[in-house]
C-alpha cells in the first residue's frame, strides 16, 4: 500500500518549488537593458513639446489675424523665429533659474520647386544649433501656407506662388 | 517513521499568503519599468501631430477653393519629407441644401505604419 505519511511536507515542497520558479522568472524579467537608442520616453516628451511650440506659433492671437509663423516665413525673420520658438519651448510656470533646460534646434523650410523637386533653405538655429552630426534629435514639422512671392529665400526660378504650401521642419535635441 | 506533525498549519498557510502577496507586488513593480517605455514607443510611432496638422491644412486648402498647386505641394512634400502617401480630393458644392453649400473633402494618409482616411463635409452658408 502507498505510504501516505508526510503529505503536508510534500505539498509544502511543491509550493516552495513553484514560488522559487516564479521568483526566478520575475527576476529575469525585470532586468531590462536600456540602450541609448532605446530611450523613447524623453524623445516622446521632446517631440510633443516641439509640436506644441510650432502649433502655438501657427495659431493667430485673435480671430482673423495672420499668424506669427506665416509672418516669419514671409519675411524670413530669423530672430523672431528664434525668440518665439525658444520662448514657447522654455515657457515655465517657475522662474527659469530654478530649471535649466538646454534645448537646441535647427529649423529649415522645405518647398516644392517648379520641376517637382523638393528644395529647402535654413530658417533659424539656436546658439549651438548647427551641430547636428552626433546629437540624438527628434523631428517636428508644421505645414504653413505662405505667400511664396514674398519669400526671398525661394529663388524666382523655383516657381514662387501665392499661396504656396511649405513645410517647416525643426530638429530638436537636448545638449 | 515518525508521524506527520500537523501542528502550526495556520502559520504555514499565513506564510504562503504573505508570499503570494509579496509576489504580486513584485509583479506590479516589474511592470512599471516597462510601461513608460512601451507607451512612449506607441506615442512616437503614431503620427498624431502629422495627421492633425495635415487635416487642418487640407481644410484650409478647401476654404481657398481647392487650389491644385497647394494639393501638389502637400503631396510632394509629404512623400519627400515624411515618407507618407497623401491623397486629397476637394469637391466644392458637392452637396447642397437650402441654407448651406458643402465642400466634400476626401483625405487619405498612409505612412506605412498608420493609415488614416476621412471624408468630411465643410459647410459654407449660402448668401441670401
Amino acid at each position: 500500500m502507498v505510504n501516505d505519511q508526510a503529505q503536508m511536507y510534500t505539498l509544502e515542497g511543491f509550493a516552495a518549488g513553484v514560488l522559487m520558479l516564479l521568483t526566478a522568472y520575475l527576476v529575469l524579467g525585470t532586468t531590462t537593458v536600456y540602450t541609448p537608442g532605446d530611450v523613447h520616453i524623453t524623445d516622446m516628451q521632446l517631440q510633443q513639446l516641439g509640436s506644441d511650440a510650432l502649433a502655438m506659433m501657427d495659431t493667430p492671437n485673435s480671430h482673423g489675424d495672420t499668424n506669427e509663423l506665416v509672418n516669419i516665413i514671409n519675411t524670413t525673420d530669423h530672430e523672431l523665429f528664434d525668440d518665439s520658438f525658444m520662448a514657447n519651448l522654455q515657457n515655465l510656470t517657475e522662474s527659469t533659474d530654478t530649471c535649466i533646460d538646454d534645448l537646441q534646434y535647427n529649423a529649415s523650410v522645405y518647398y516644392r520647386a517648379a520641376s517637382g523637386e523638393v528644395a529647402s533653405y535654413p530658417l533659424a538655429t539656436s546658439d549651438r544649433g548647427d551641430l547636428v552630426s552626433r546629437e540624438p534629435a527628434v523631428r517636428v514639422t508644421r505645414w504653413v501656407t505662405v505667400n511664396g512671392e514674398s519669400v526671398s529665400e525661394i529663388p524666382e526660378a523655383a516657381d514662387r506662388r501665392n499661396p504656396q504650401l511649405v513645410l517647416v521642419e525643426v530638429l530638436l535635441w537636448r545638449g | 517513521m515518525e508521524r506527520l506533525n500537523d501542528e502550526g498549519q495556520w502559520i504555514v498557510l499565513m506564510g504562503f499568503m504573505v508570499c503570494v502577496g509579496i509576489f504580486f507586488l513584485a509583479v506590479i513593480i516589474a511592470q512599471s519599468t516597462v510601461v513608460g517605455q512601451t507607451t512612449s514607443e506607441g506615442v512616437l510611432e503614431f503620427p498624431k501631430n502629422d495627421i492633425q496638422d495635415l487635416r487642418s491644412e487640407v481644410i484650409e486648402i478647401a476654404k481657398r477653393g481647392g487650389t491644385s498647386s497647394l494639393k501638389a505641394d502637400l503631396k510632394t512634400l509629404s512623400m519627400a519629407r515624411k515618407n507618407a502617401v497623401v491623397e486629397c480630393s476637394i469637391t466644392p458644392g458637392a452637396v447642397n441644401d437650402s441654407y448651406y453649400e458643402y465642400t466634400r473633402i476626401i483625405l487619405h494618409f498612409n505612412n506605412g505604419v498608420t493609415e488614416f482616411d476621412e471624408t468630411f463635409l465643410l459647410s459654407r452658408p449660402k448668401t441670401p
